[in-house]
């Protein structure tokens, strides 16, 4: 007999341990299809798995009373302040409107030559080597620079921050805690002084995000200094550690699918298309937490104040009813870019066009440059639990 | 045929205007310009109009045959 709760099985499944890679697809593929709705029991609170599309997008639009005070439904106590993920409501809307600007397609557009630029500068470096870790020396390489370049800074320094932040992304996945709040302290510093150097020497707040996070004013109120950082911080875990997981997918499909990766190499205008199909199969985000503030039901369910809600981004992603053969990589599907890699509501990710940006220079410009790779032989790949990256991606090509 | 977009429903993906460029365009803060309105579509668009319904994650974007208000 299955147990159940409220008639919902129970899944026991440990989203945050490691696996081969796609191994989490496979794991969240077969919890859709066995039942809607799923309790997990792995961790202390435990959560409700919101599993099929539709009810992951309606999830998404509860944001009234389903909240953000828990993220992540894996890890719902993380204790890290971020902004404005934290905020909600009014408030969540009163700051984005500070920053949204800066990562509206507008805004985007703006860093578009420096993105190819930088890209470039990064593959031409790794060409004649005839491989390289791609996670290690690219993927995680480009996004920083590019982070750094968005906040003003000079990208020179991506050579001390890139092993701070590294540090500290692996103490949320069980690496050394006093290495990683060490990092943090640093990498706080790090944007302490950036501030303060603004607040000396402003530039134009529409060009430039820590001049308008300085100017602007929300309810008559300057965003205080440990507000901006924190904004700072959280646009740095936002957009790294994400962008390096994306490109990671991405290249393992294109060095084992040969059809695929002529497609790229012939058709570079489709870029962008291909990059959005990557999104929908490989989201890393494949999960995000609620937390329920008022006591309510939800198709069946009675939940209570304090329950926590798993988001399922990708278990949505890969939902047959809404994308029919999901693991099929069709170009343009119809409908295709309605998936949730980027969450939906108001939370949804800020860095969203950016990142999107950032995927279409790599498959333009490395496929340009390096049109045939492979990945090492002999090479295990495994995926991170919680949020998806590979540890190692070993490439190589002919010289 | 006319296009409405749900101003409340909006989240700002930005995925109309992409795919609807002829049609739809973003303000400053990346949200559709045309929040809020619901606009004919000229012959040729129906099918740019229908990609960008399709593509709004938050189902914001409906096409319909008669203008609400009339």
């Amino acid at each position: 007999m299955t147990e159940t709760k409220q008639g919902c099985p129970f899944s026991h499944t440990d989203y945050g341990a490691d696996t081969e890679i796609h191994g989490h697809y496979a794991l969240l593929d077969a919890e859709r299809e066995a039942s809607r709705f799923r309790f997990n029991d792995t961790t202390e609170r435990g959560f409700w798995m919101l599993q099929r599309y539709d009810d992951v997008v309606e999830g998404f639009q509860r944001h009234d009373v389903w909240t953000t005070r828990a993220r992540s439904a894996i890890n719902p106590d993380s204790g890290m302040a971020l902004l404005p993920q934290d905020l909600n409501g009014e408030a969540h809307l009163k700051m984005r409107r500070v920053i949204n600007p800066f990562f509206a397609p507008a805004a985007v557009k703006r860093m578009e030559a420096m993105a190819h630029e930088r890209c470039i500068e990064l593959i031409e470096e790794l060409r004649p080597k005839g491989g390289c870790d791609f996670v290690a020396e690219f993927a995680i390489r480009y996004p920083t620079d590019l982070f750094l370049a968005l906040l003003g800074l000079p990208v020179s320094d991506g050579d001390f921050f890139l092993p701070w932040s590294e540090t500290l992304f692996a103490g949320f996945f069980g690496g050394d805690p006093d290495a990683a709040a060490a990092a943090k302290r640093k990498i706080t510093d790090y944007f302490d002084a950036a501030v303060n150097e603004r607040r000396a020497n402003p530039r134009d707040p529409k060009q430039d995000m820590v001049s308008r996070l300085i100017e602007a004013r929300i309810d008559g109120e300057p965003i205080s200094q440990e507000d901006i950082l924190t904004v700072c911080m959280t646009l740095m875990l936002a957009g790294l550690d994400t962008t390096r997981s994306a490109l990671g997918y991405i290249f393992t499909h294109l060095a084992r699918d040969d059809a695929d990766r002529r497609t790229i190499i012939d058709r570079p205008d489709l870029g962008p298309a291909a990059a959005e199909e990557f999104l929908r199969m490989y989201p890393l985000v494949f999960q995000a937490g609620r937390e329920v503030r008022a006591a309510g039901e939800f198709h069946g369910i009675d939940m209570a104040e304090g329950d926590v809600v798993w988001l399922g981004i990708g278990s949505a992603n890969r939902d047959p009813r809404k994308f029919p053969e999901p693991d099929r990589f069709v170009i343009g599907r119809k409908g295709g870019n309605q998936h949730l890699a980027f969450g939906a509501g108001p939370h949804r990710c800020l860095g969203m066009h950016l990142a999107r940006l950032e995927l279409a220079v790599v498959l333009k410009e490395w496929h340009e440059r390096i049109p045939h790779y492979r990945i090492k032989e002999g090479t295990r790949l495994v995926e991170r639990g919680g949020q998806l990256t590979l540890a190692t991606l070993p490439l190589e090509w002919e010289v | 045929m006319f296009i409405s977009v749900d101003a409340a429903a909006c989240m700002g993906h930005g995925r109309c205007y992409s795919v609807a460029a002829d049609l739809l365009s973003d303000d400053e803060q990346g949200f559709v310009a045309q929040s809020g309105q619901t606009l004919r579509i000229p012959g040729d668009l129906l099918d740019q109009a229908r990609e960008a319904a399709d593509a709004c994650p938050e189902g914001a974007i409906s096409i319909v045959e008669e203008h609400p208000d009339r």
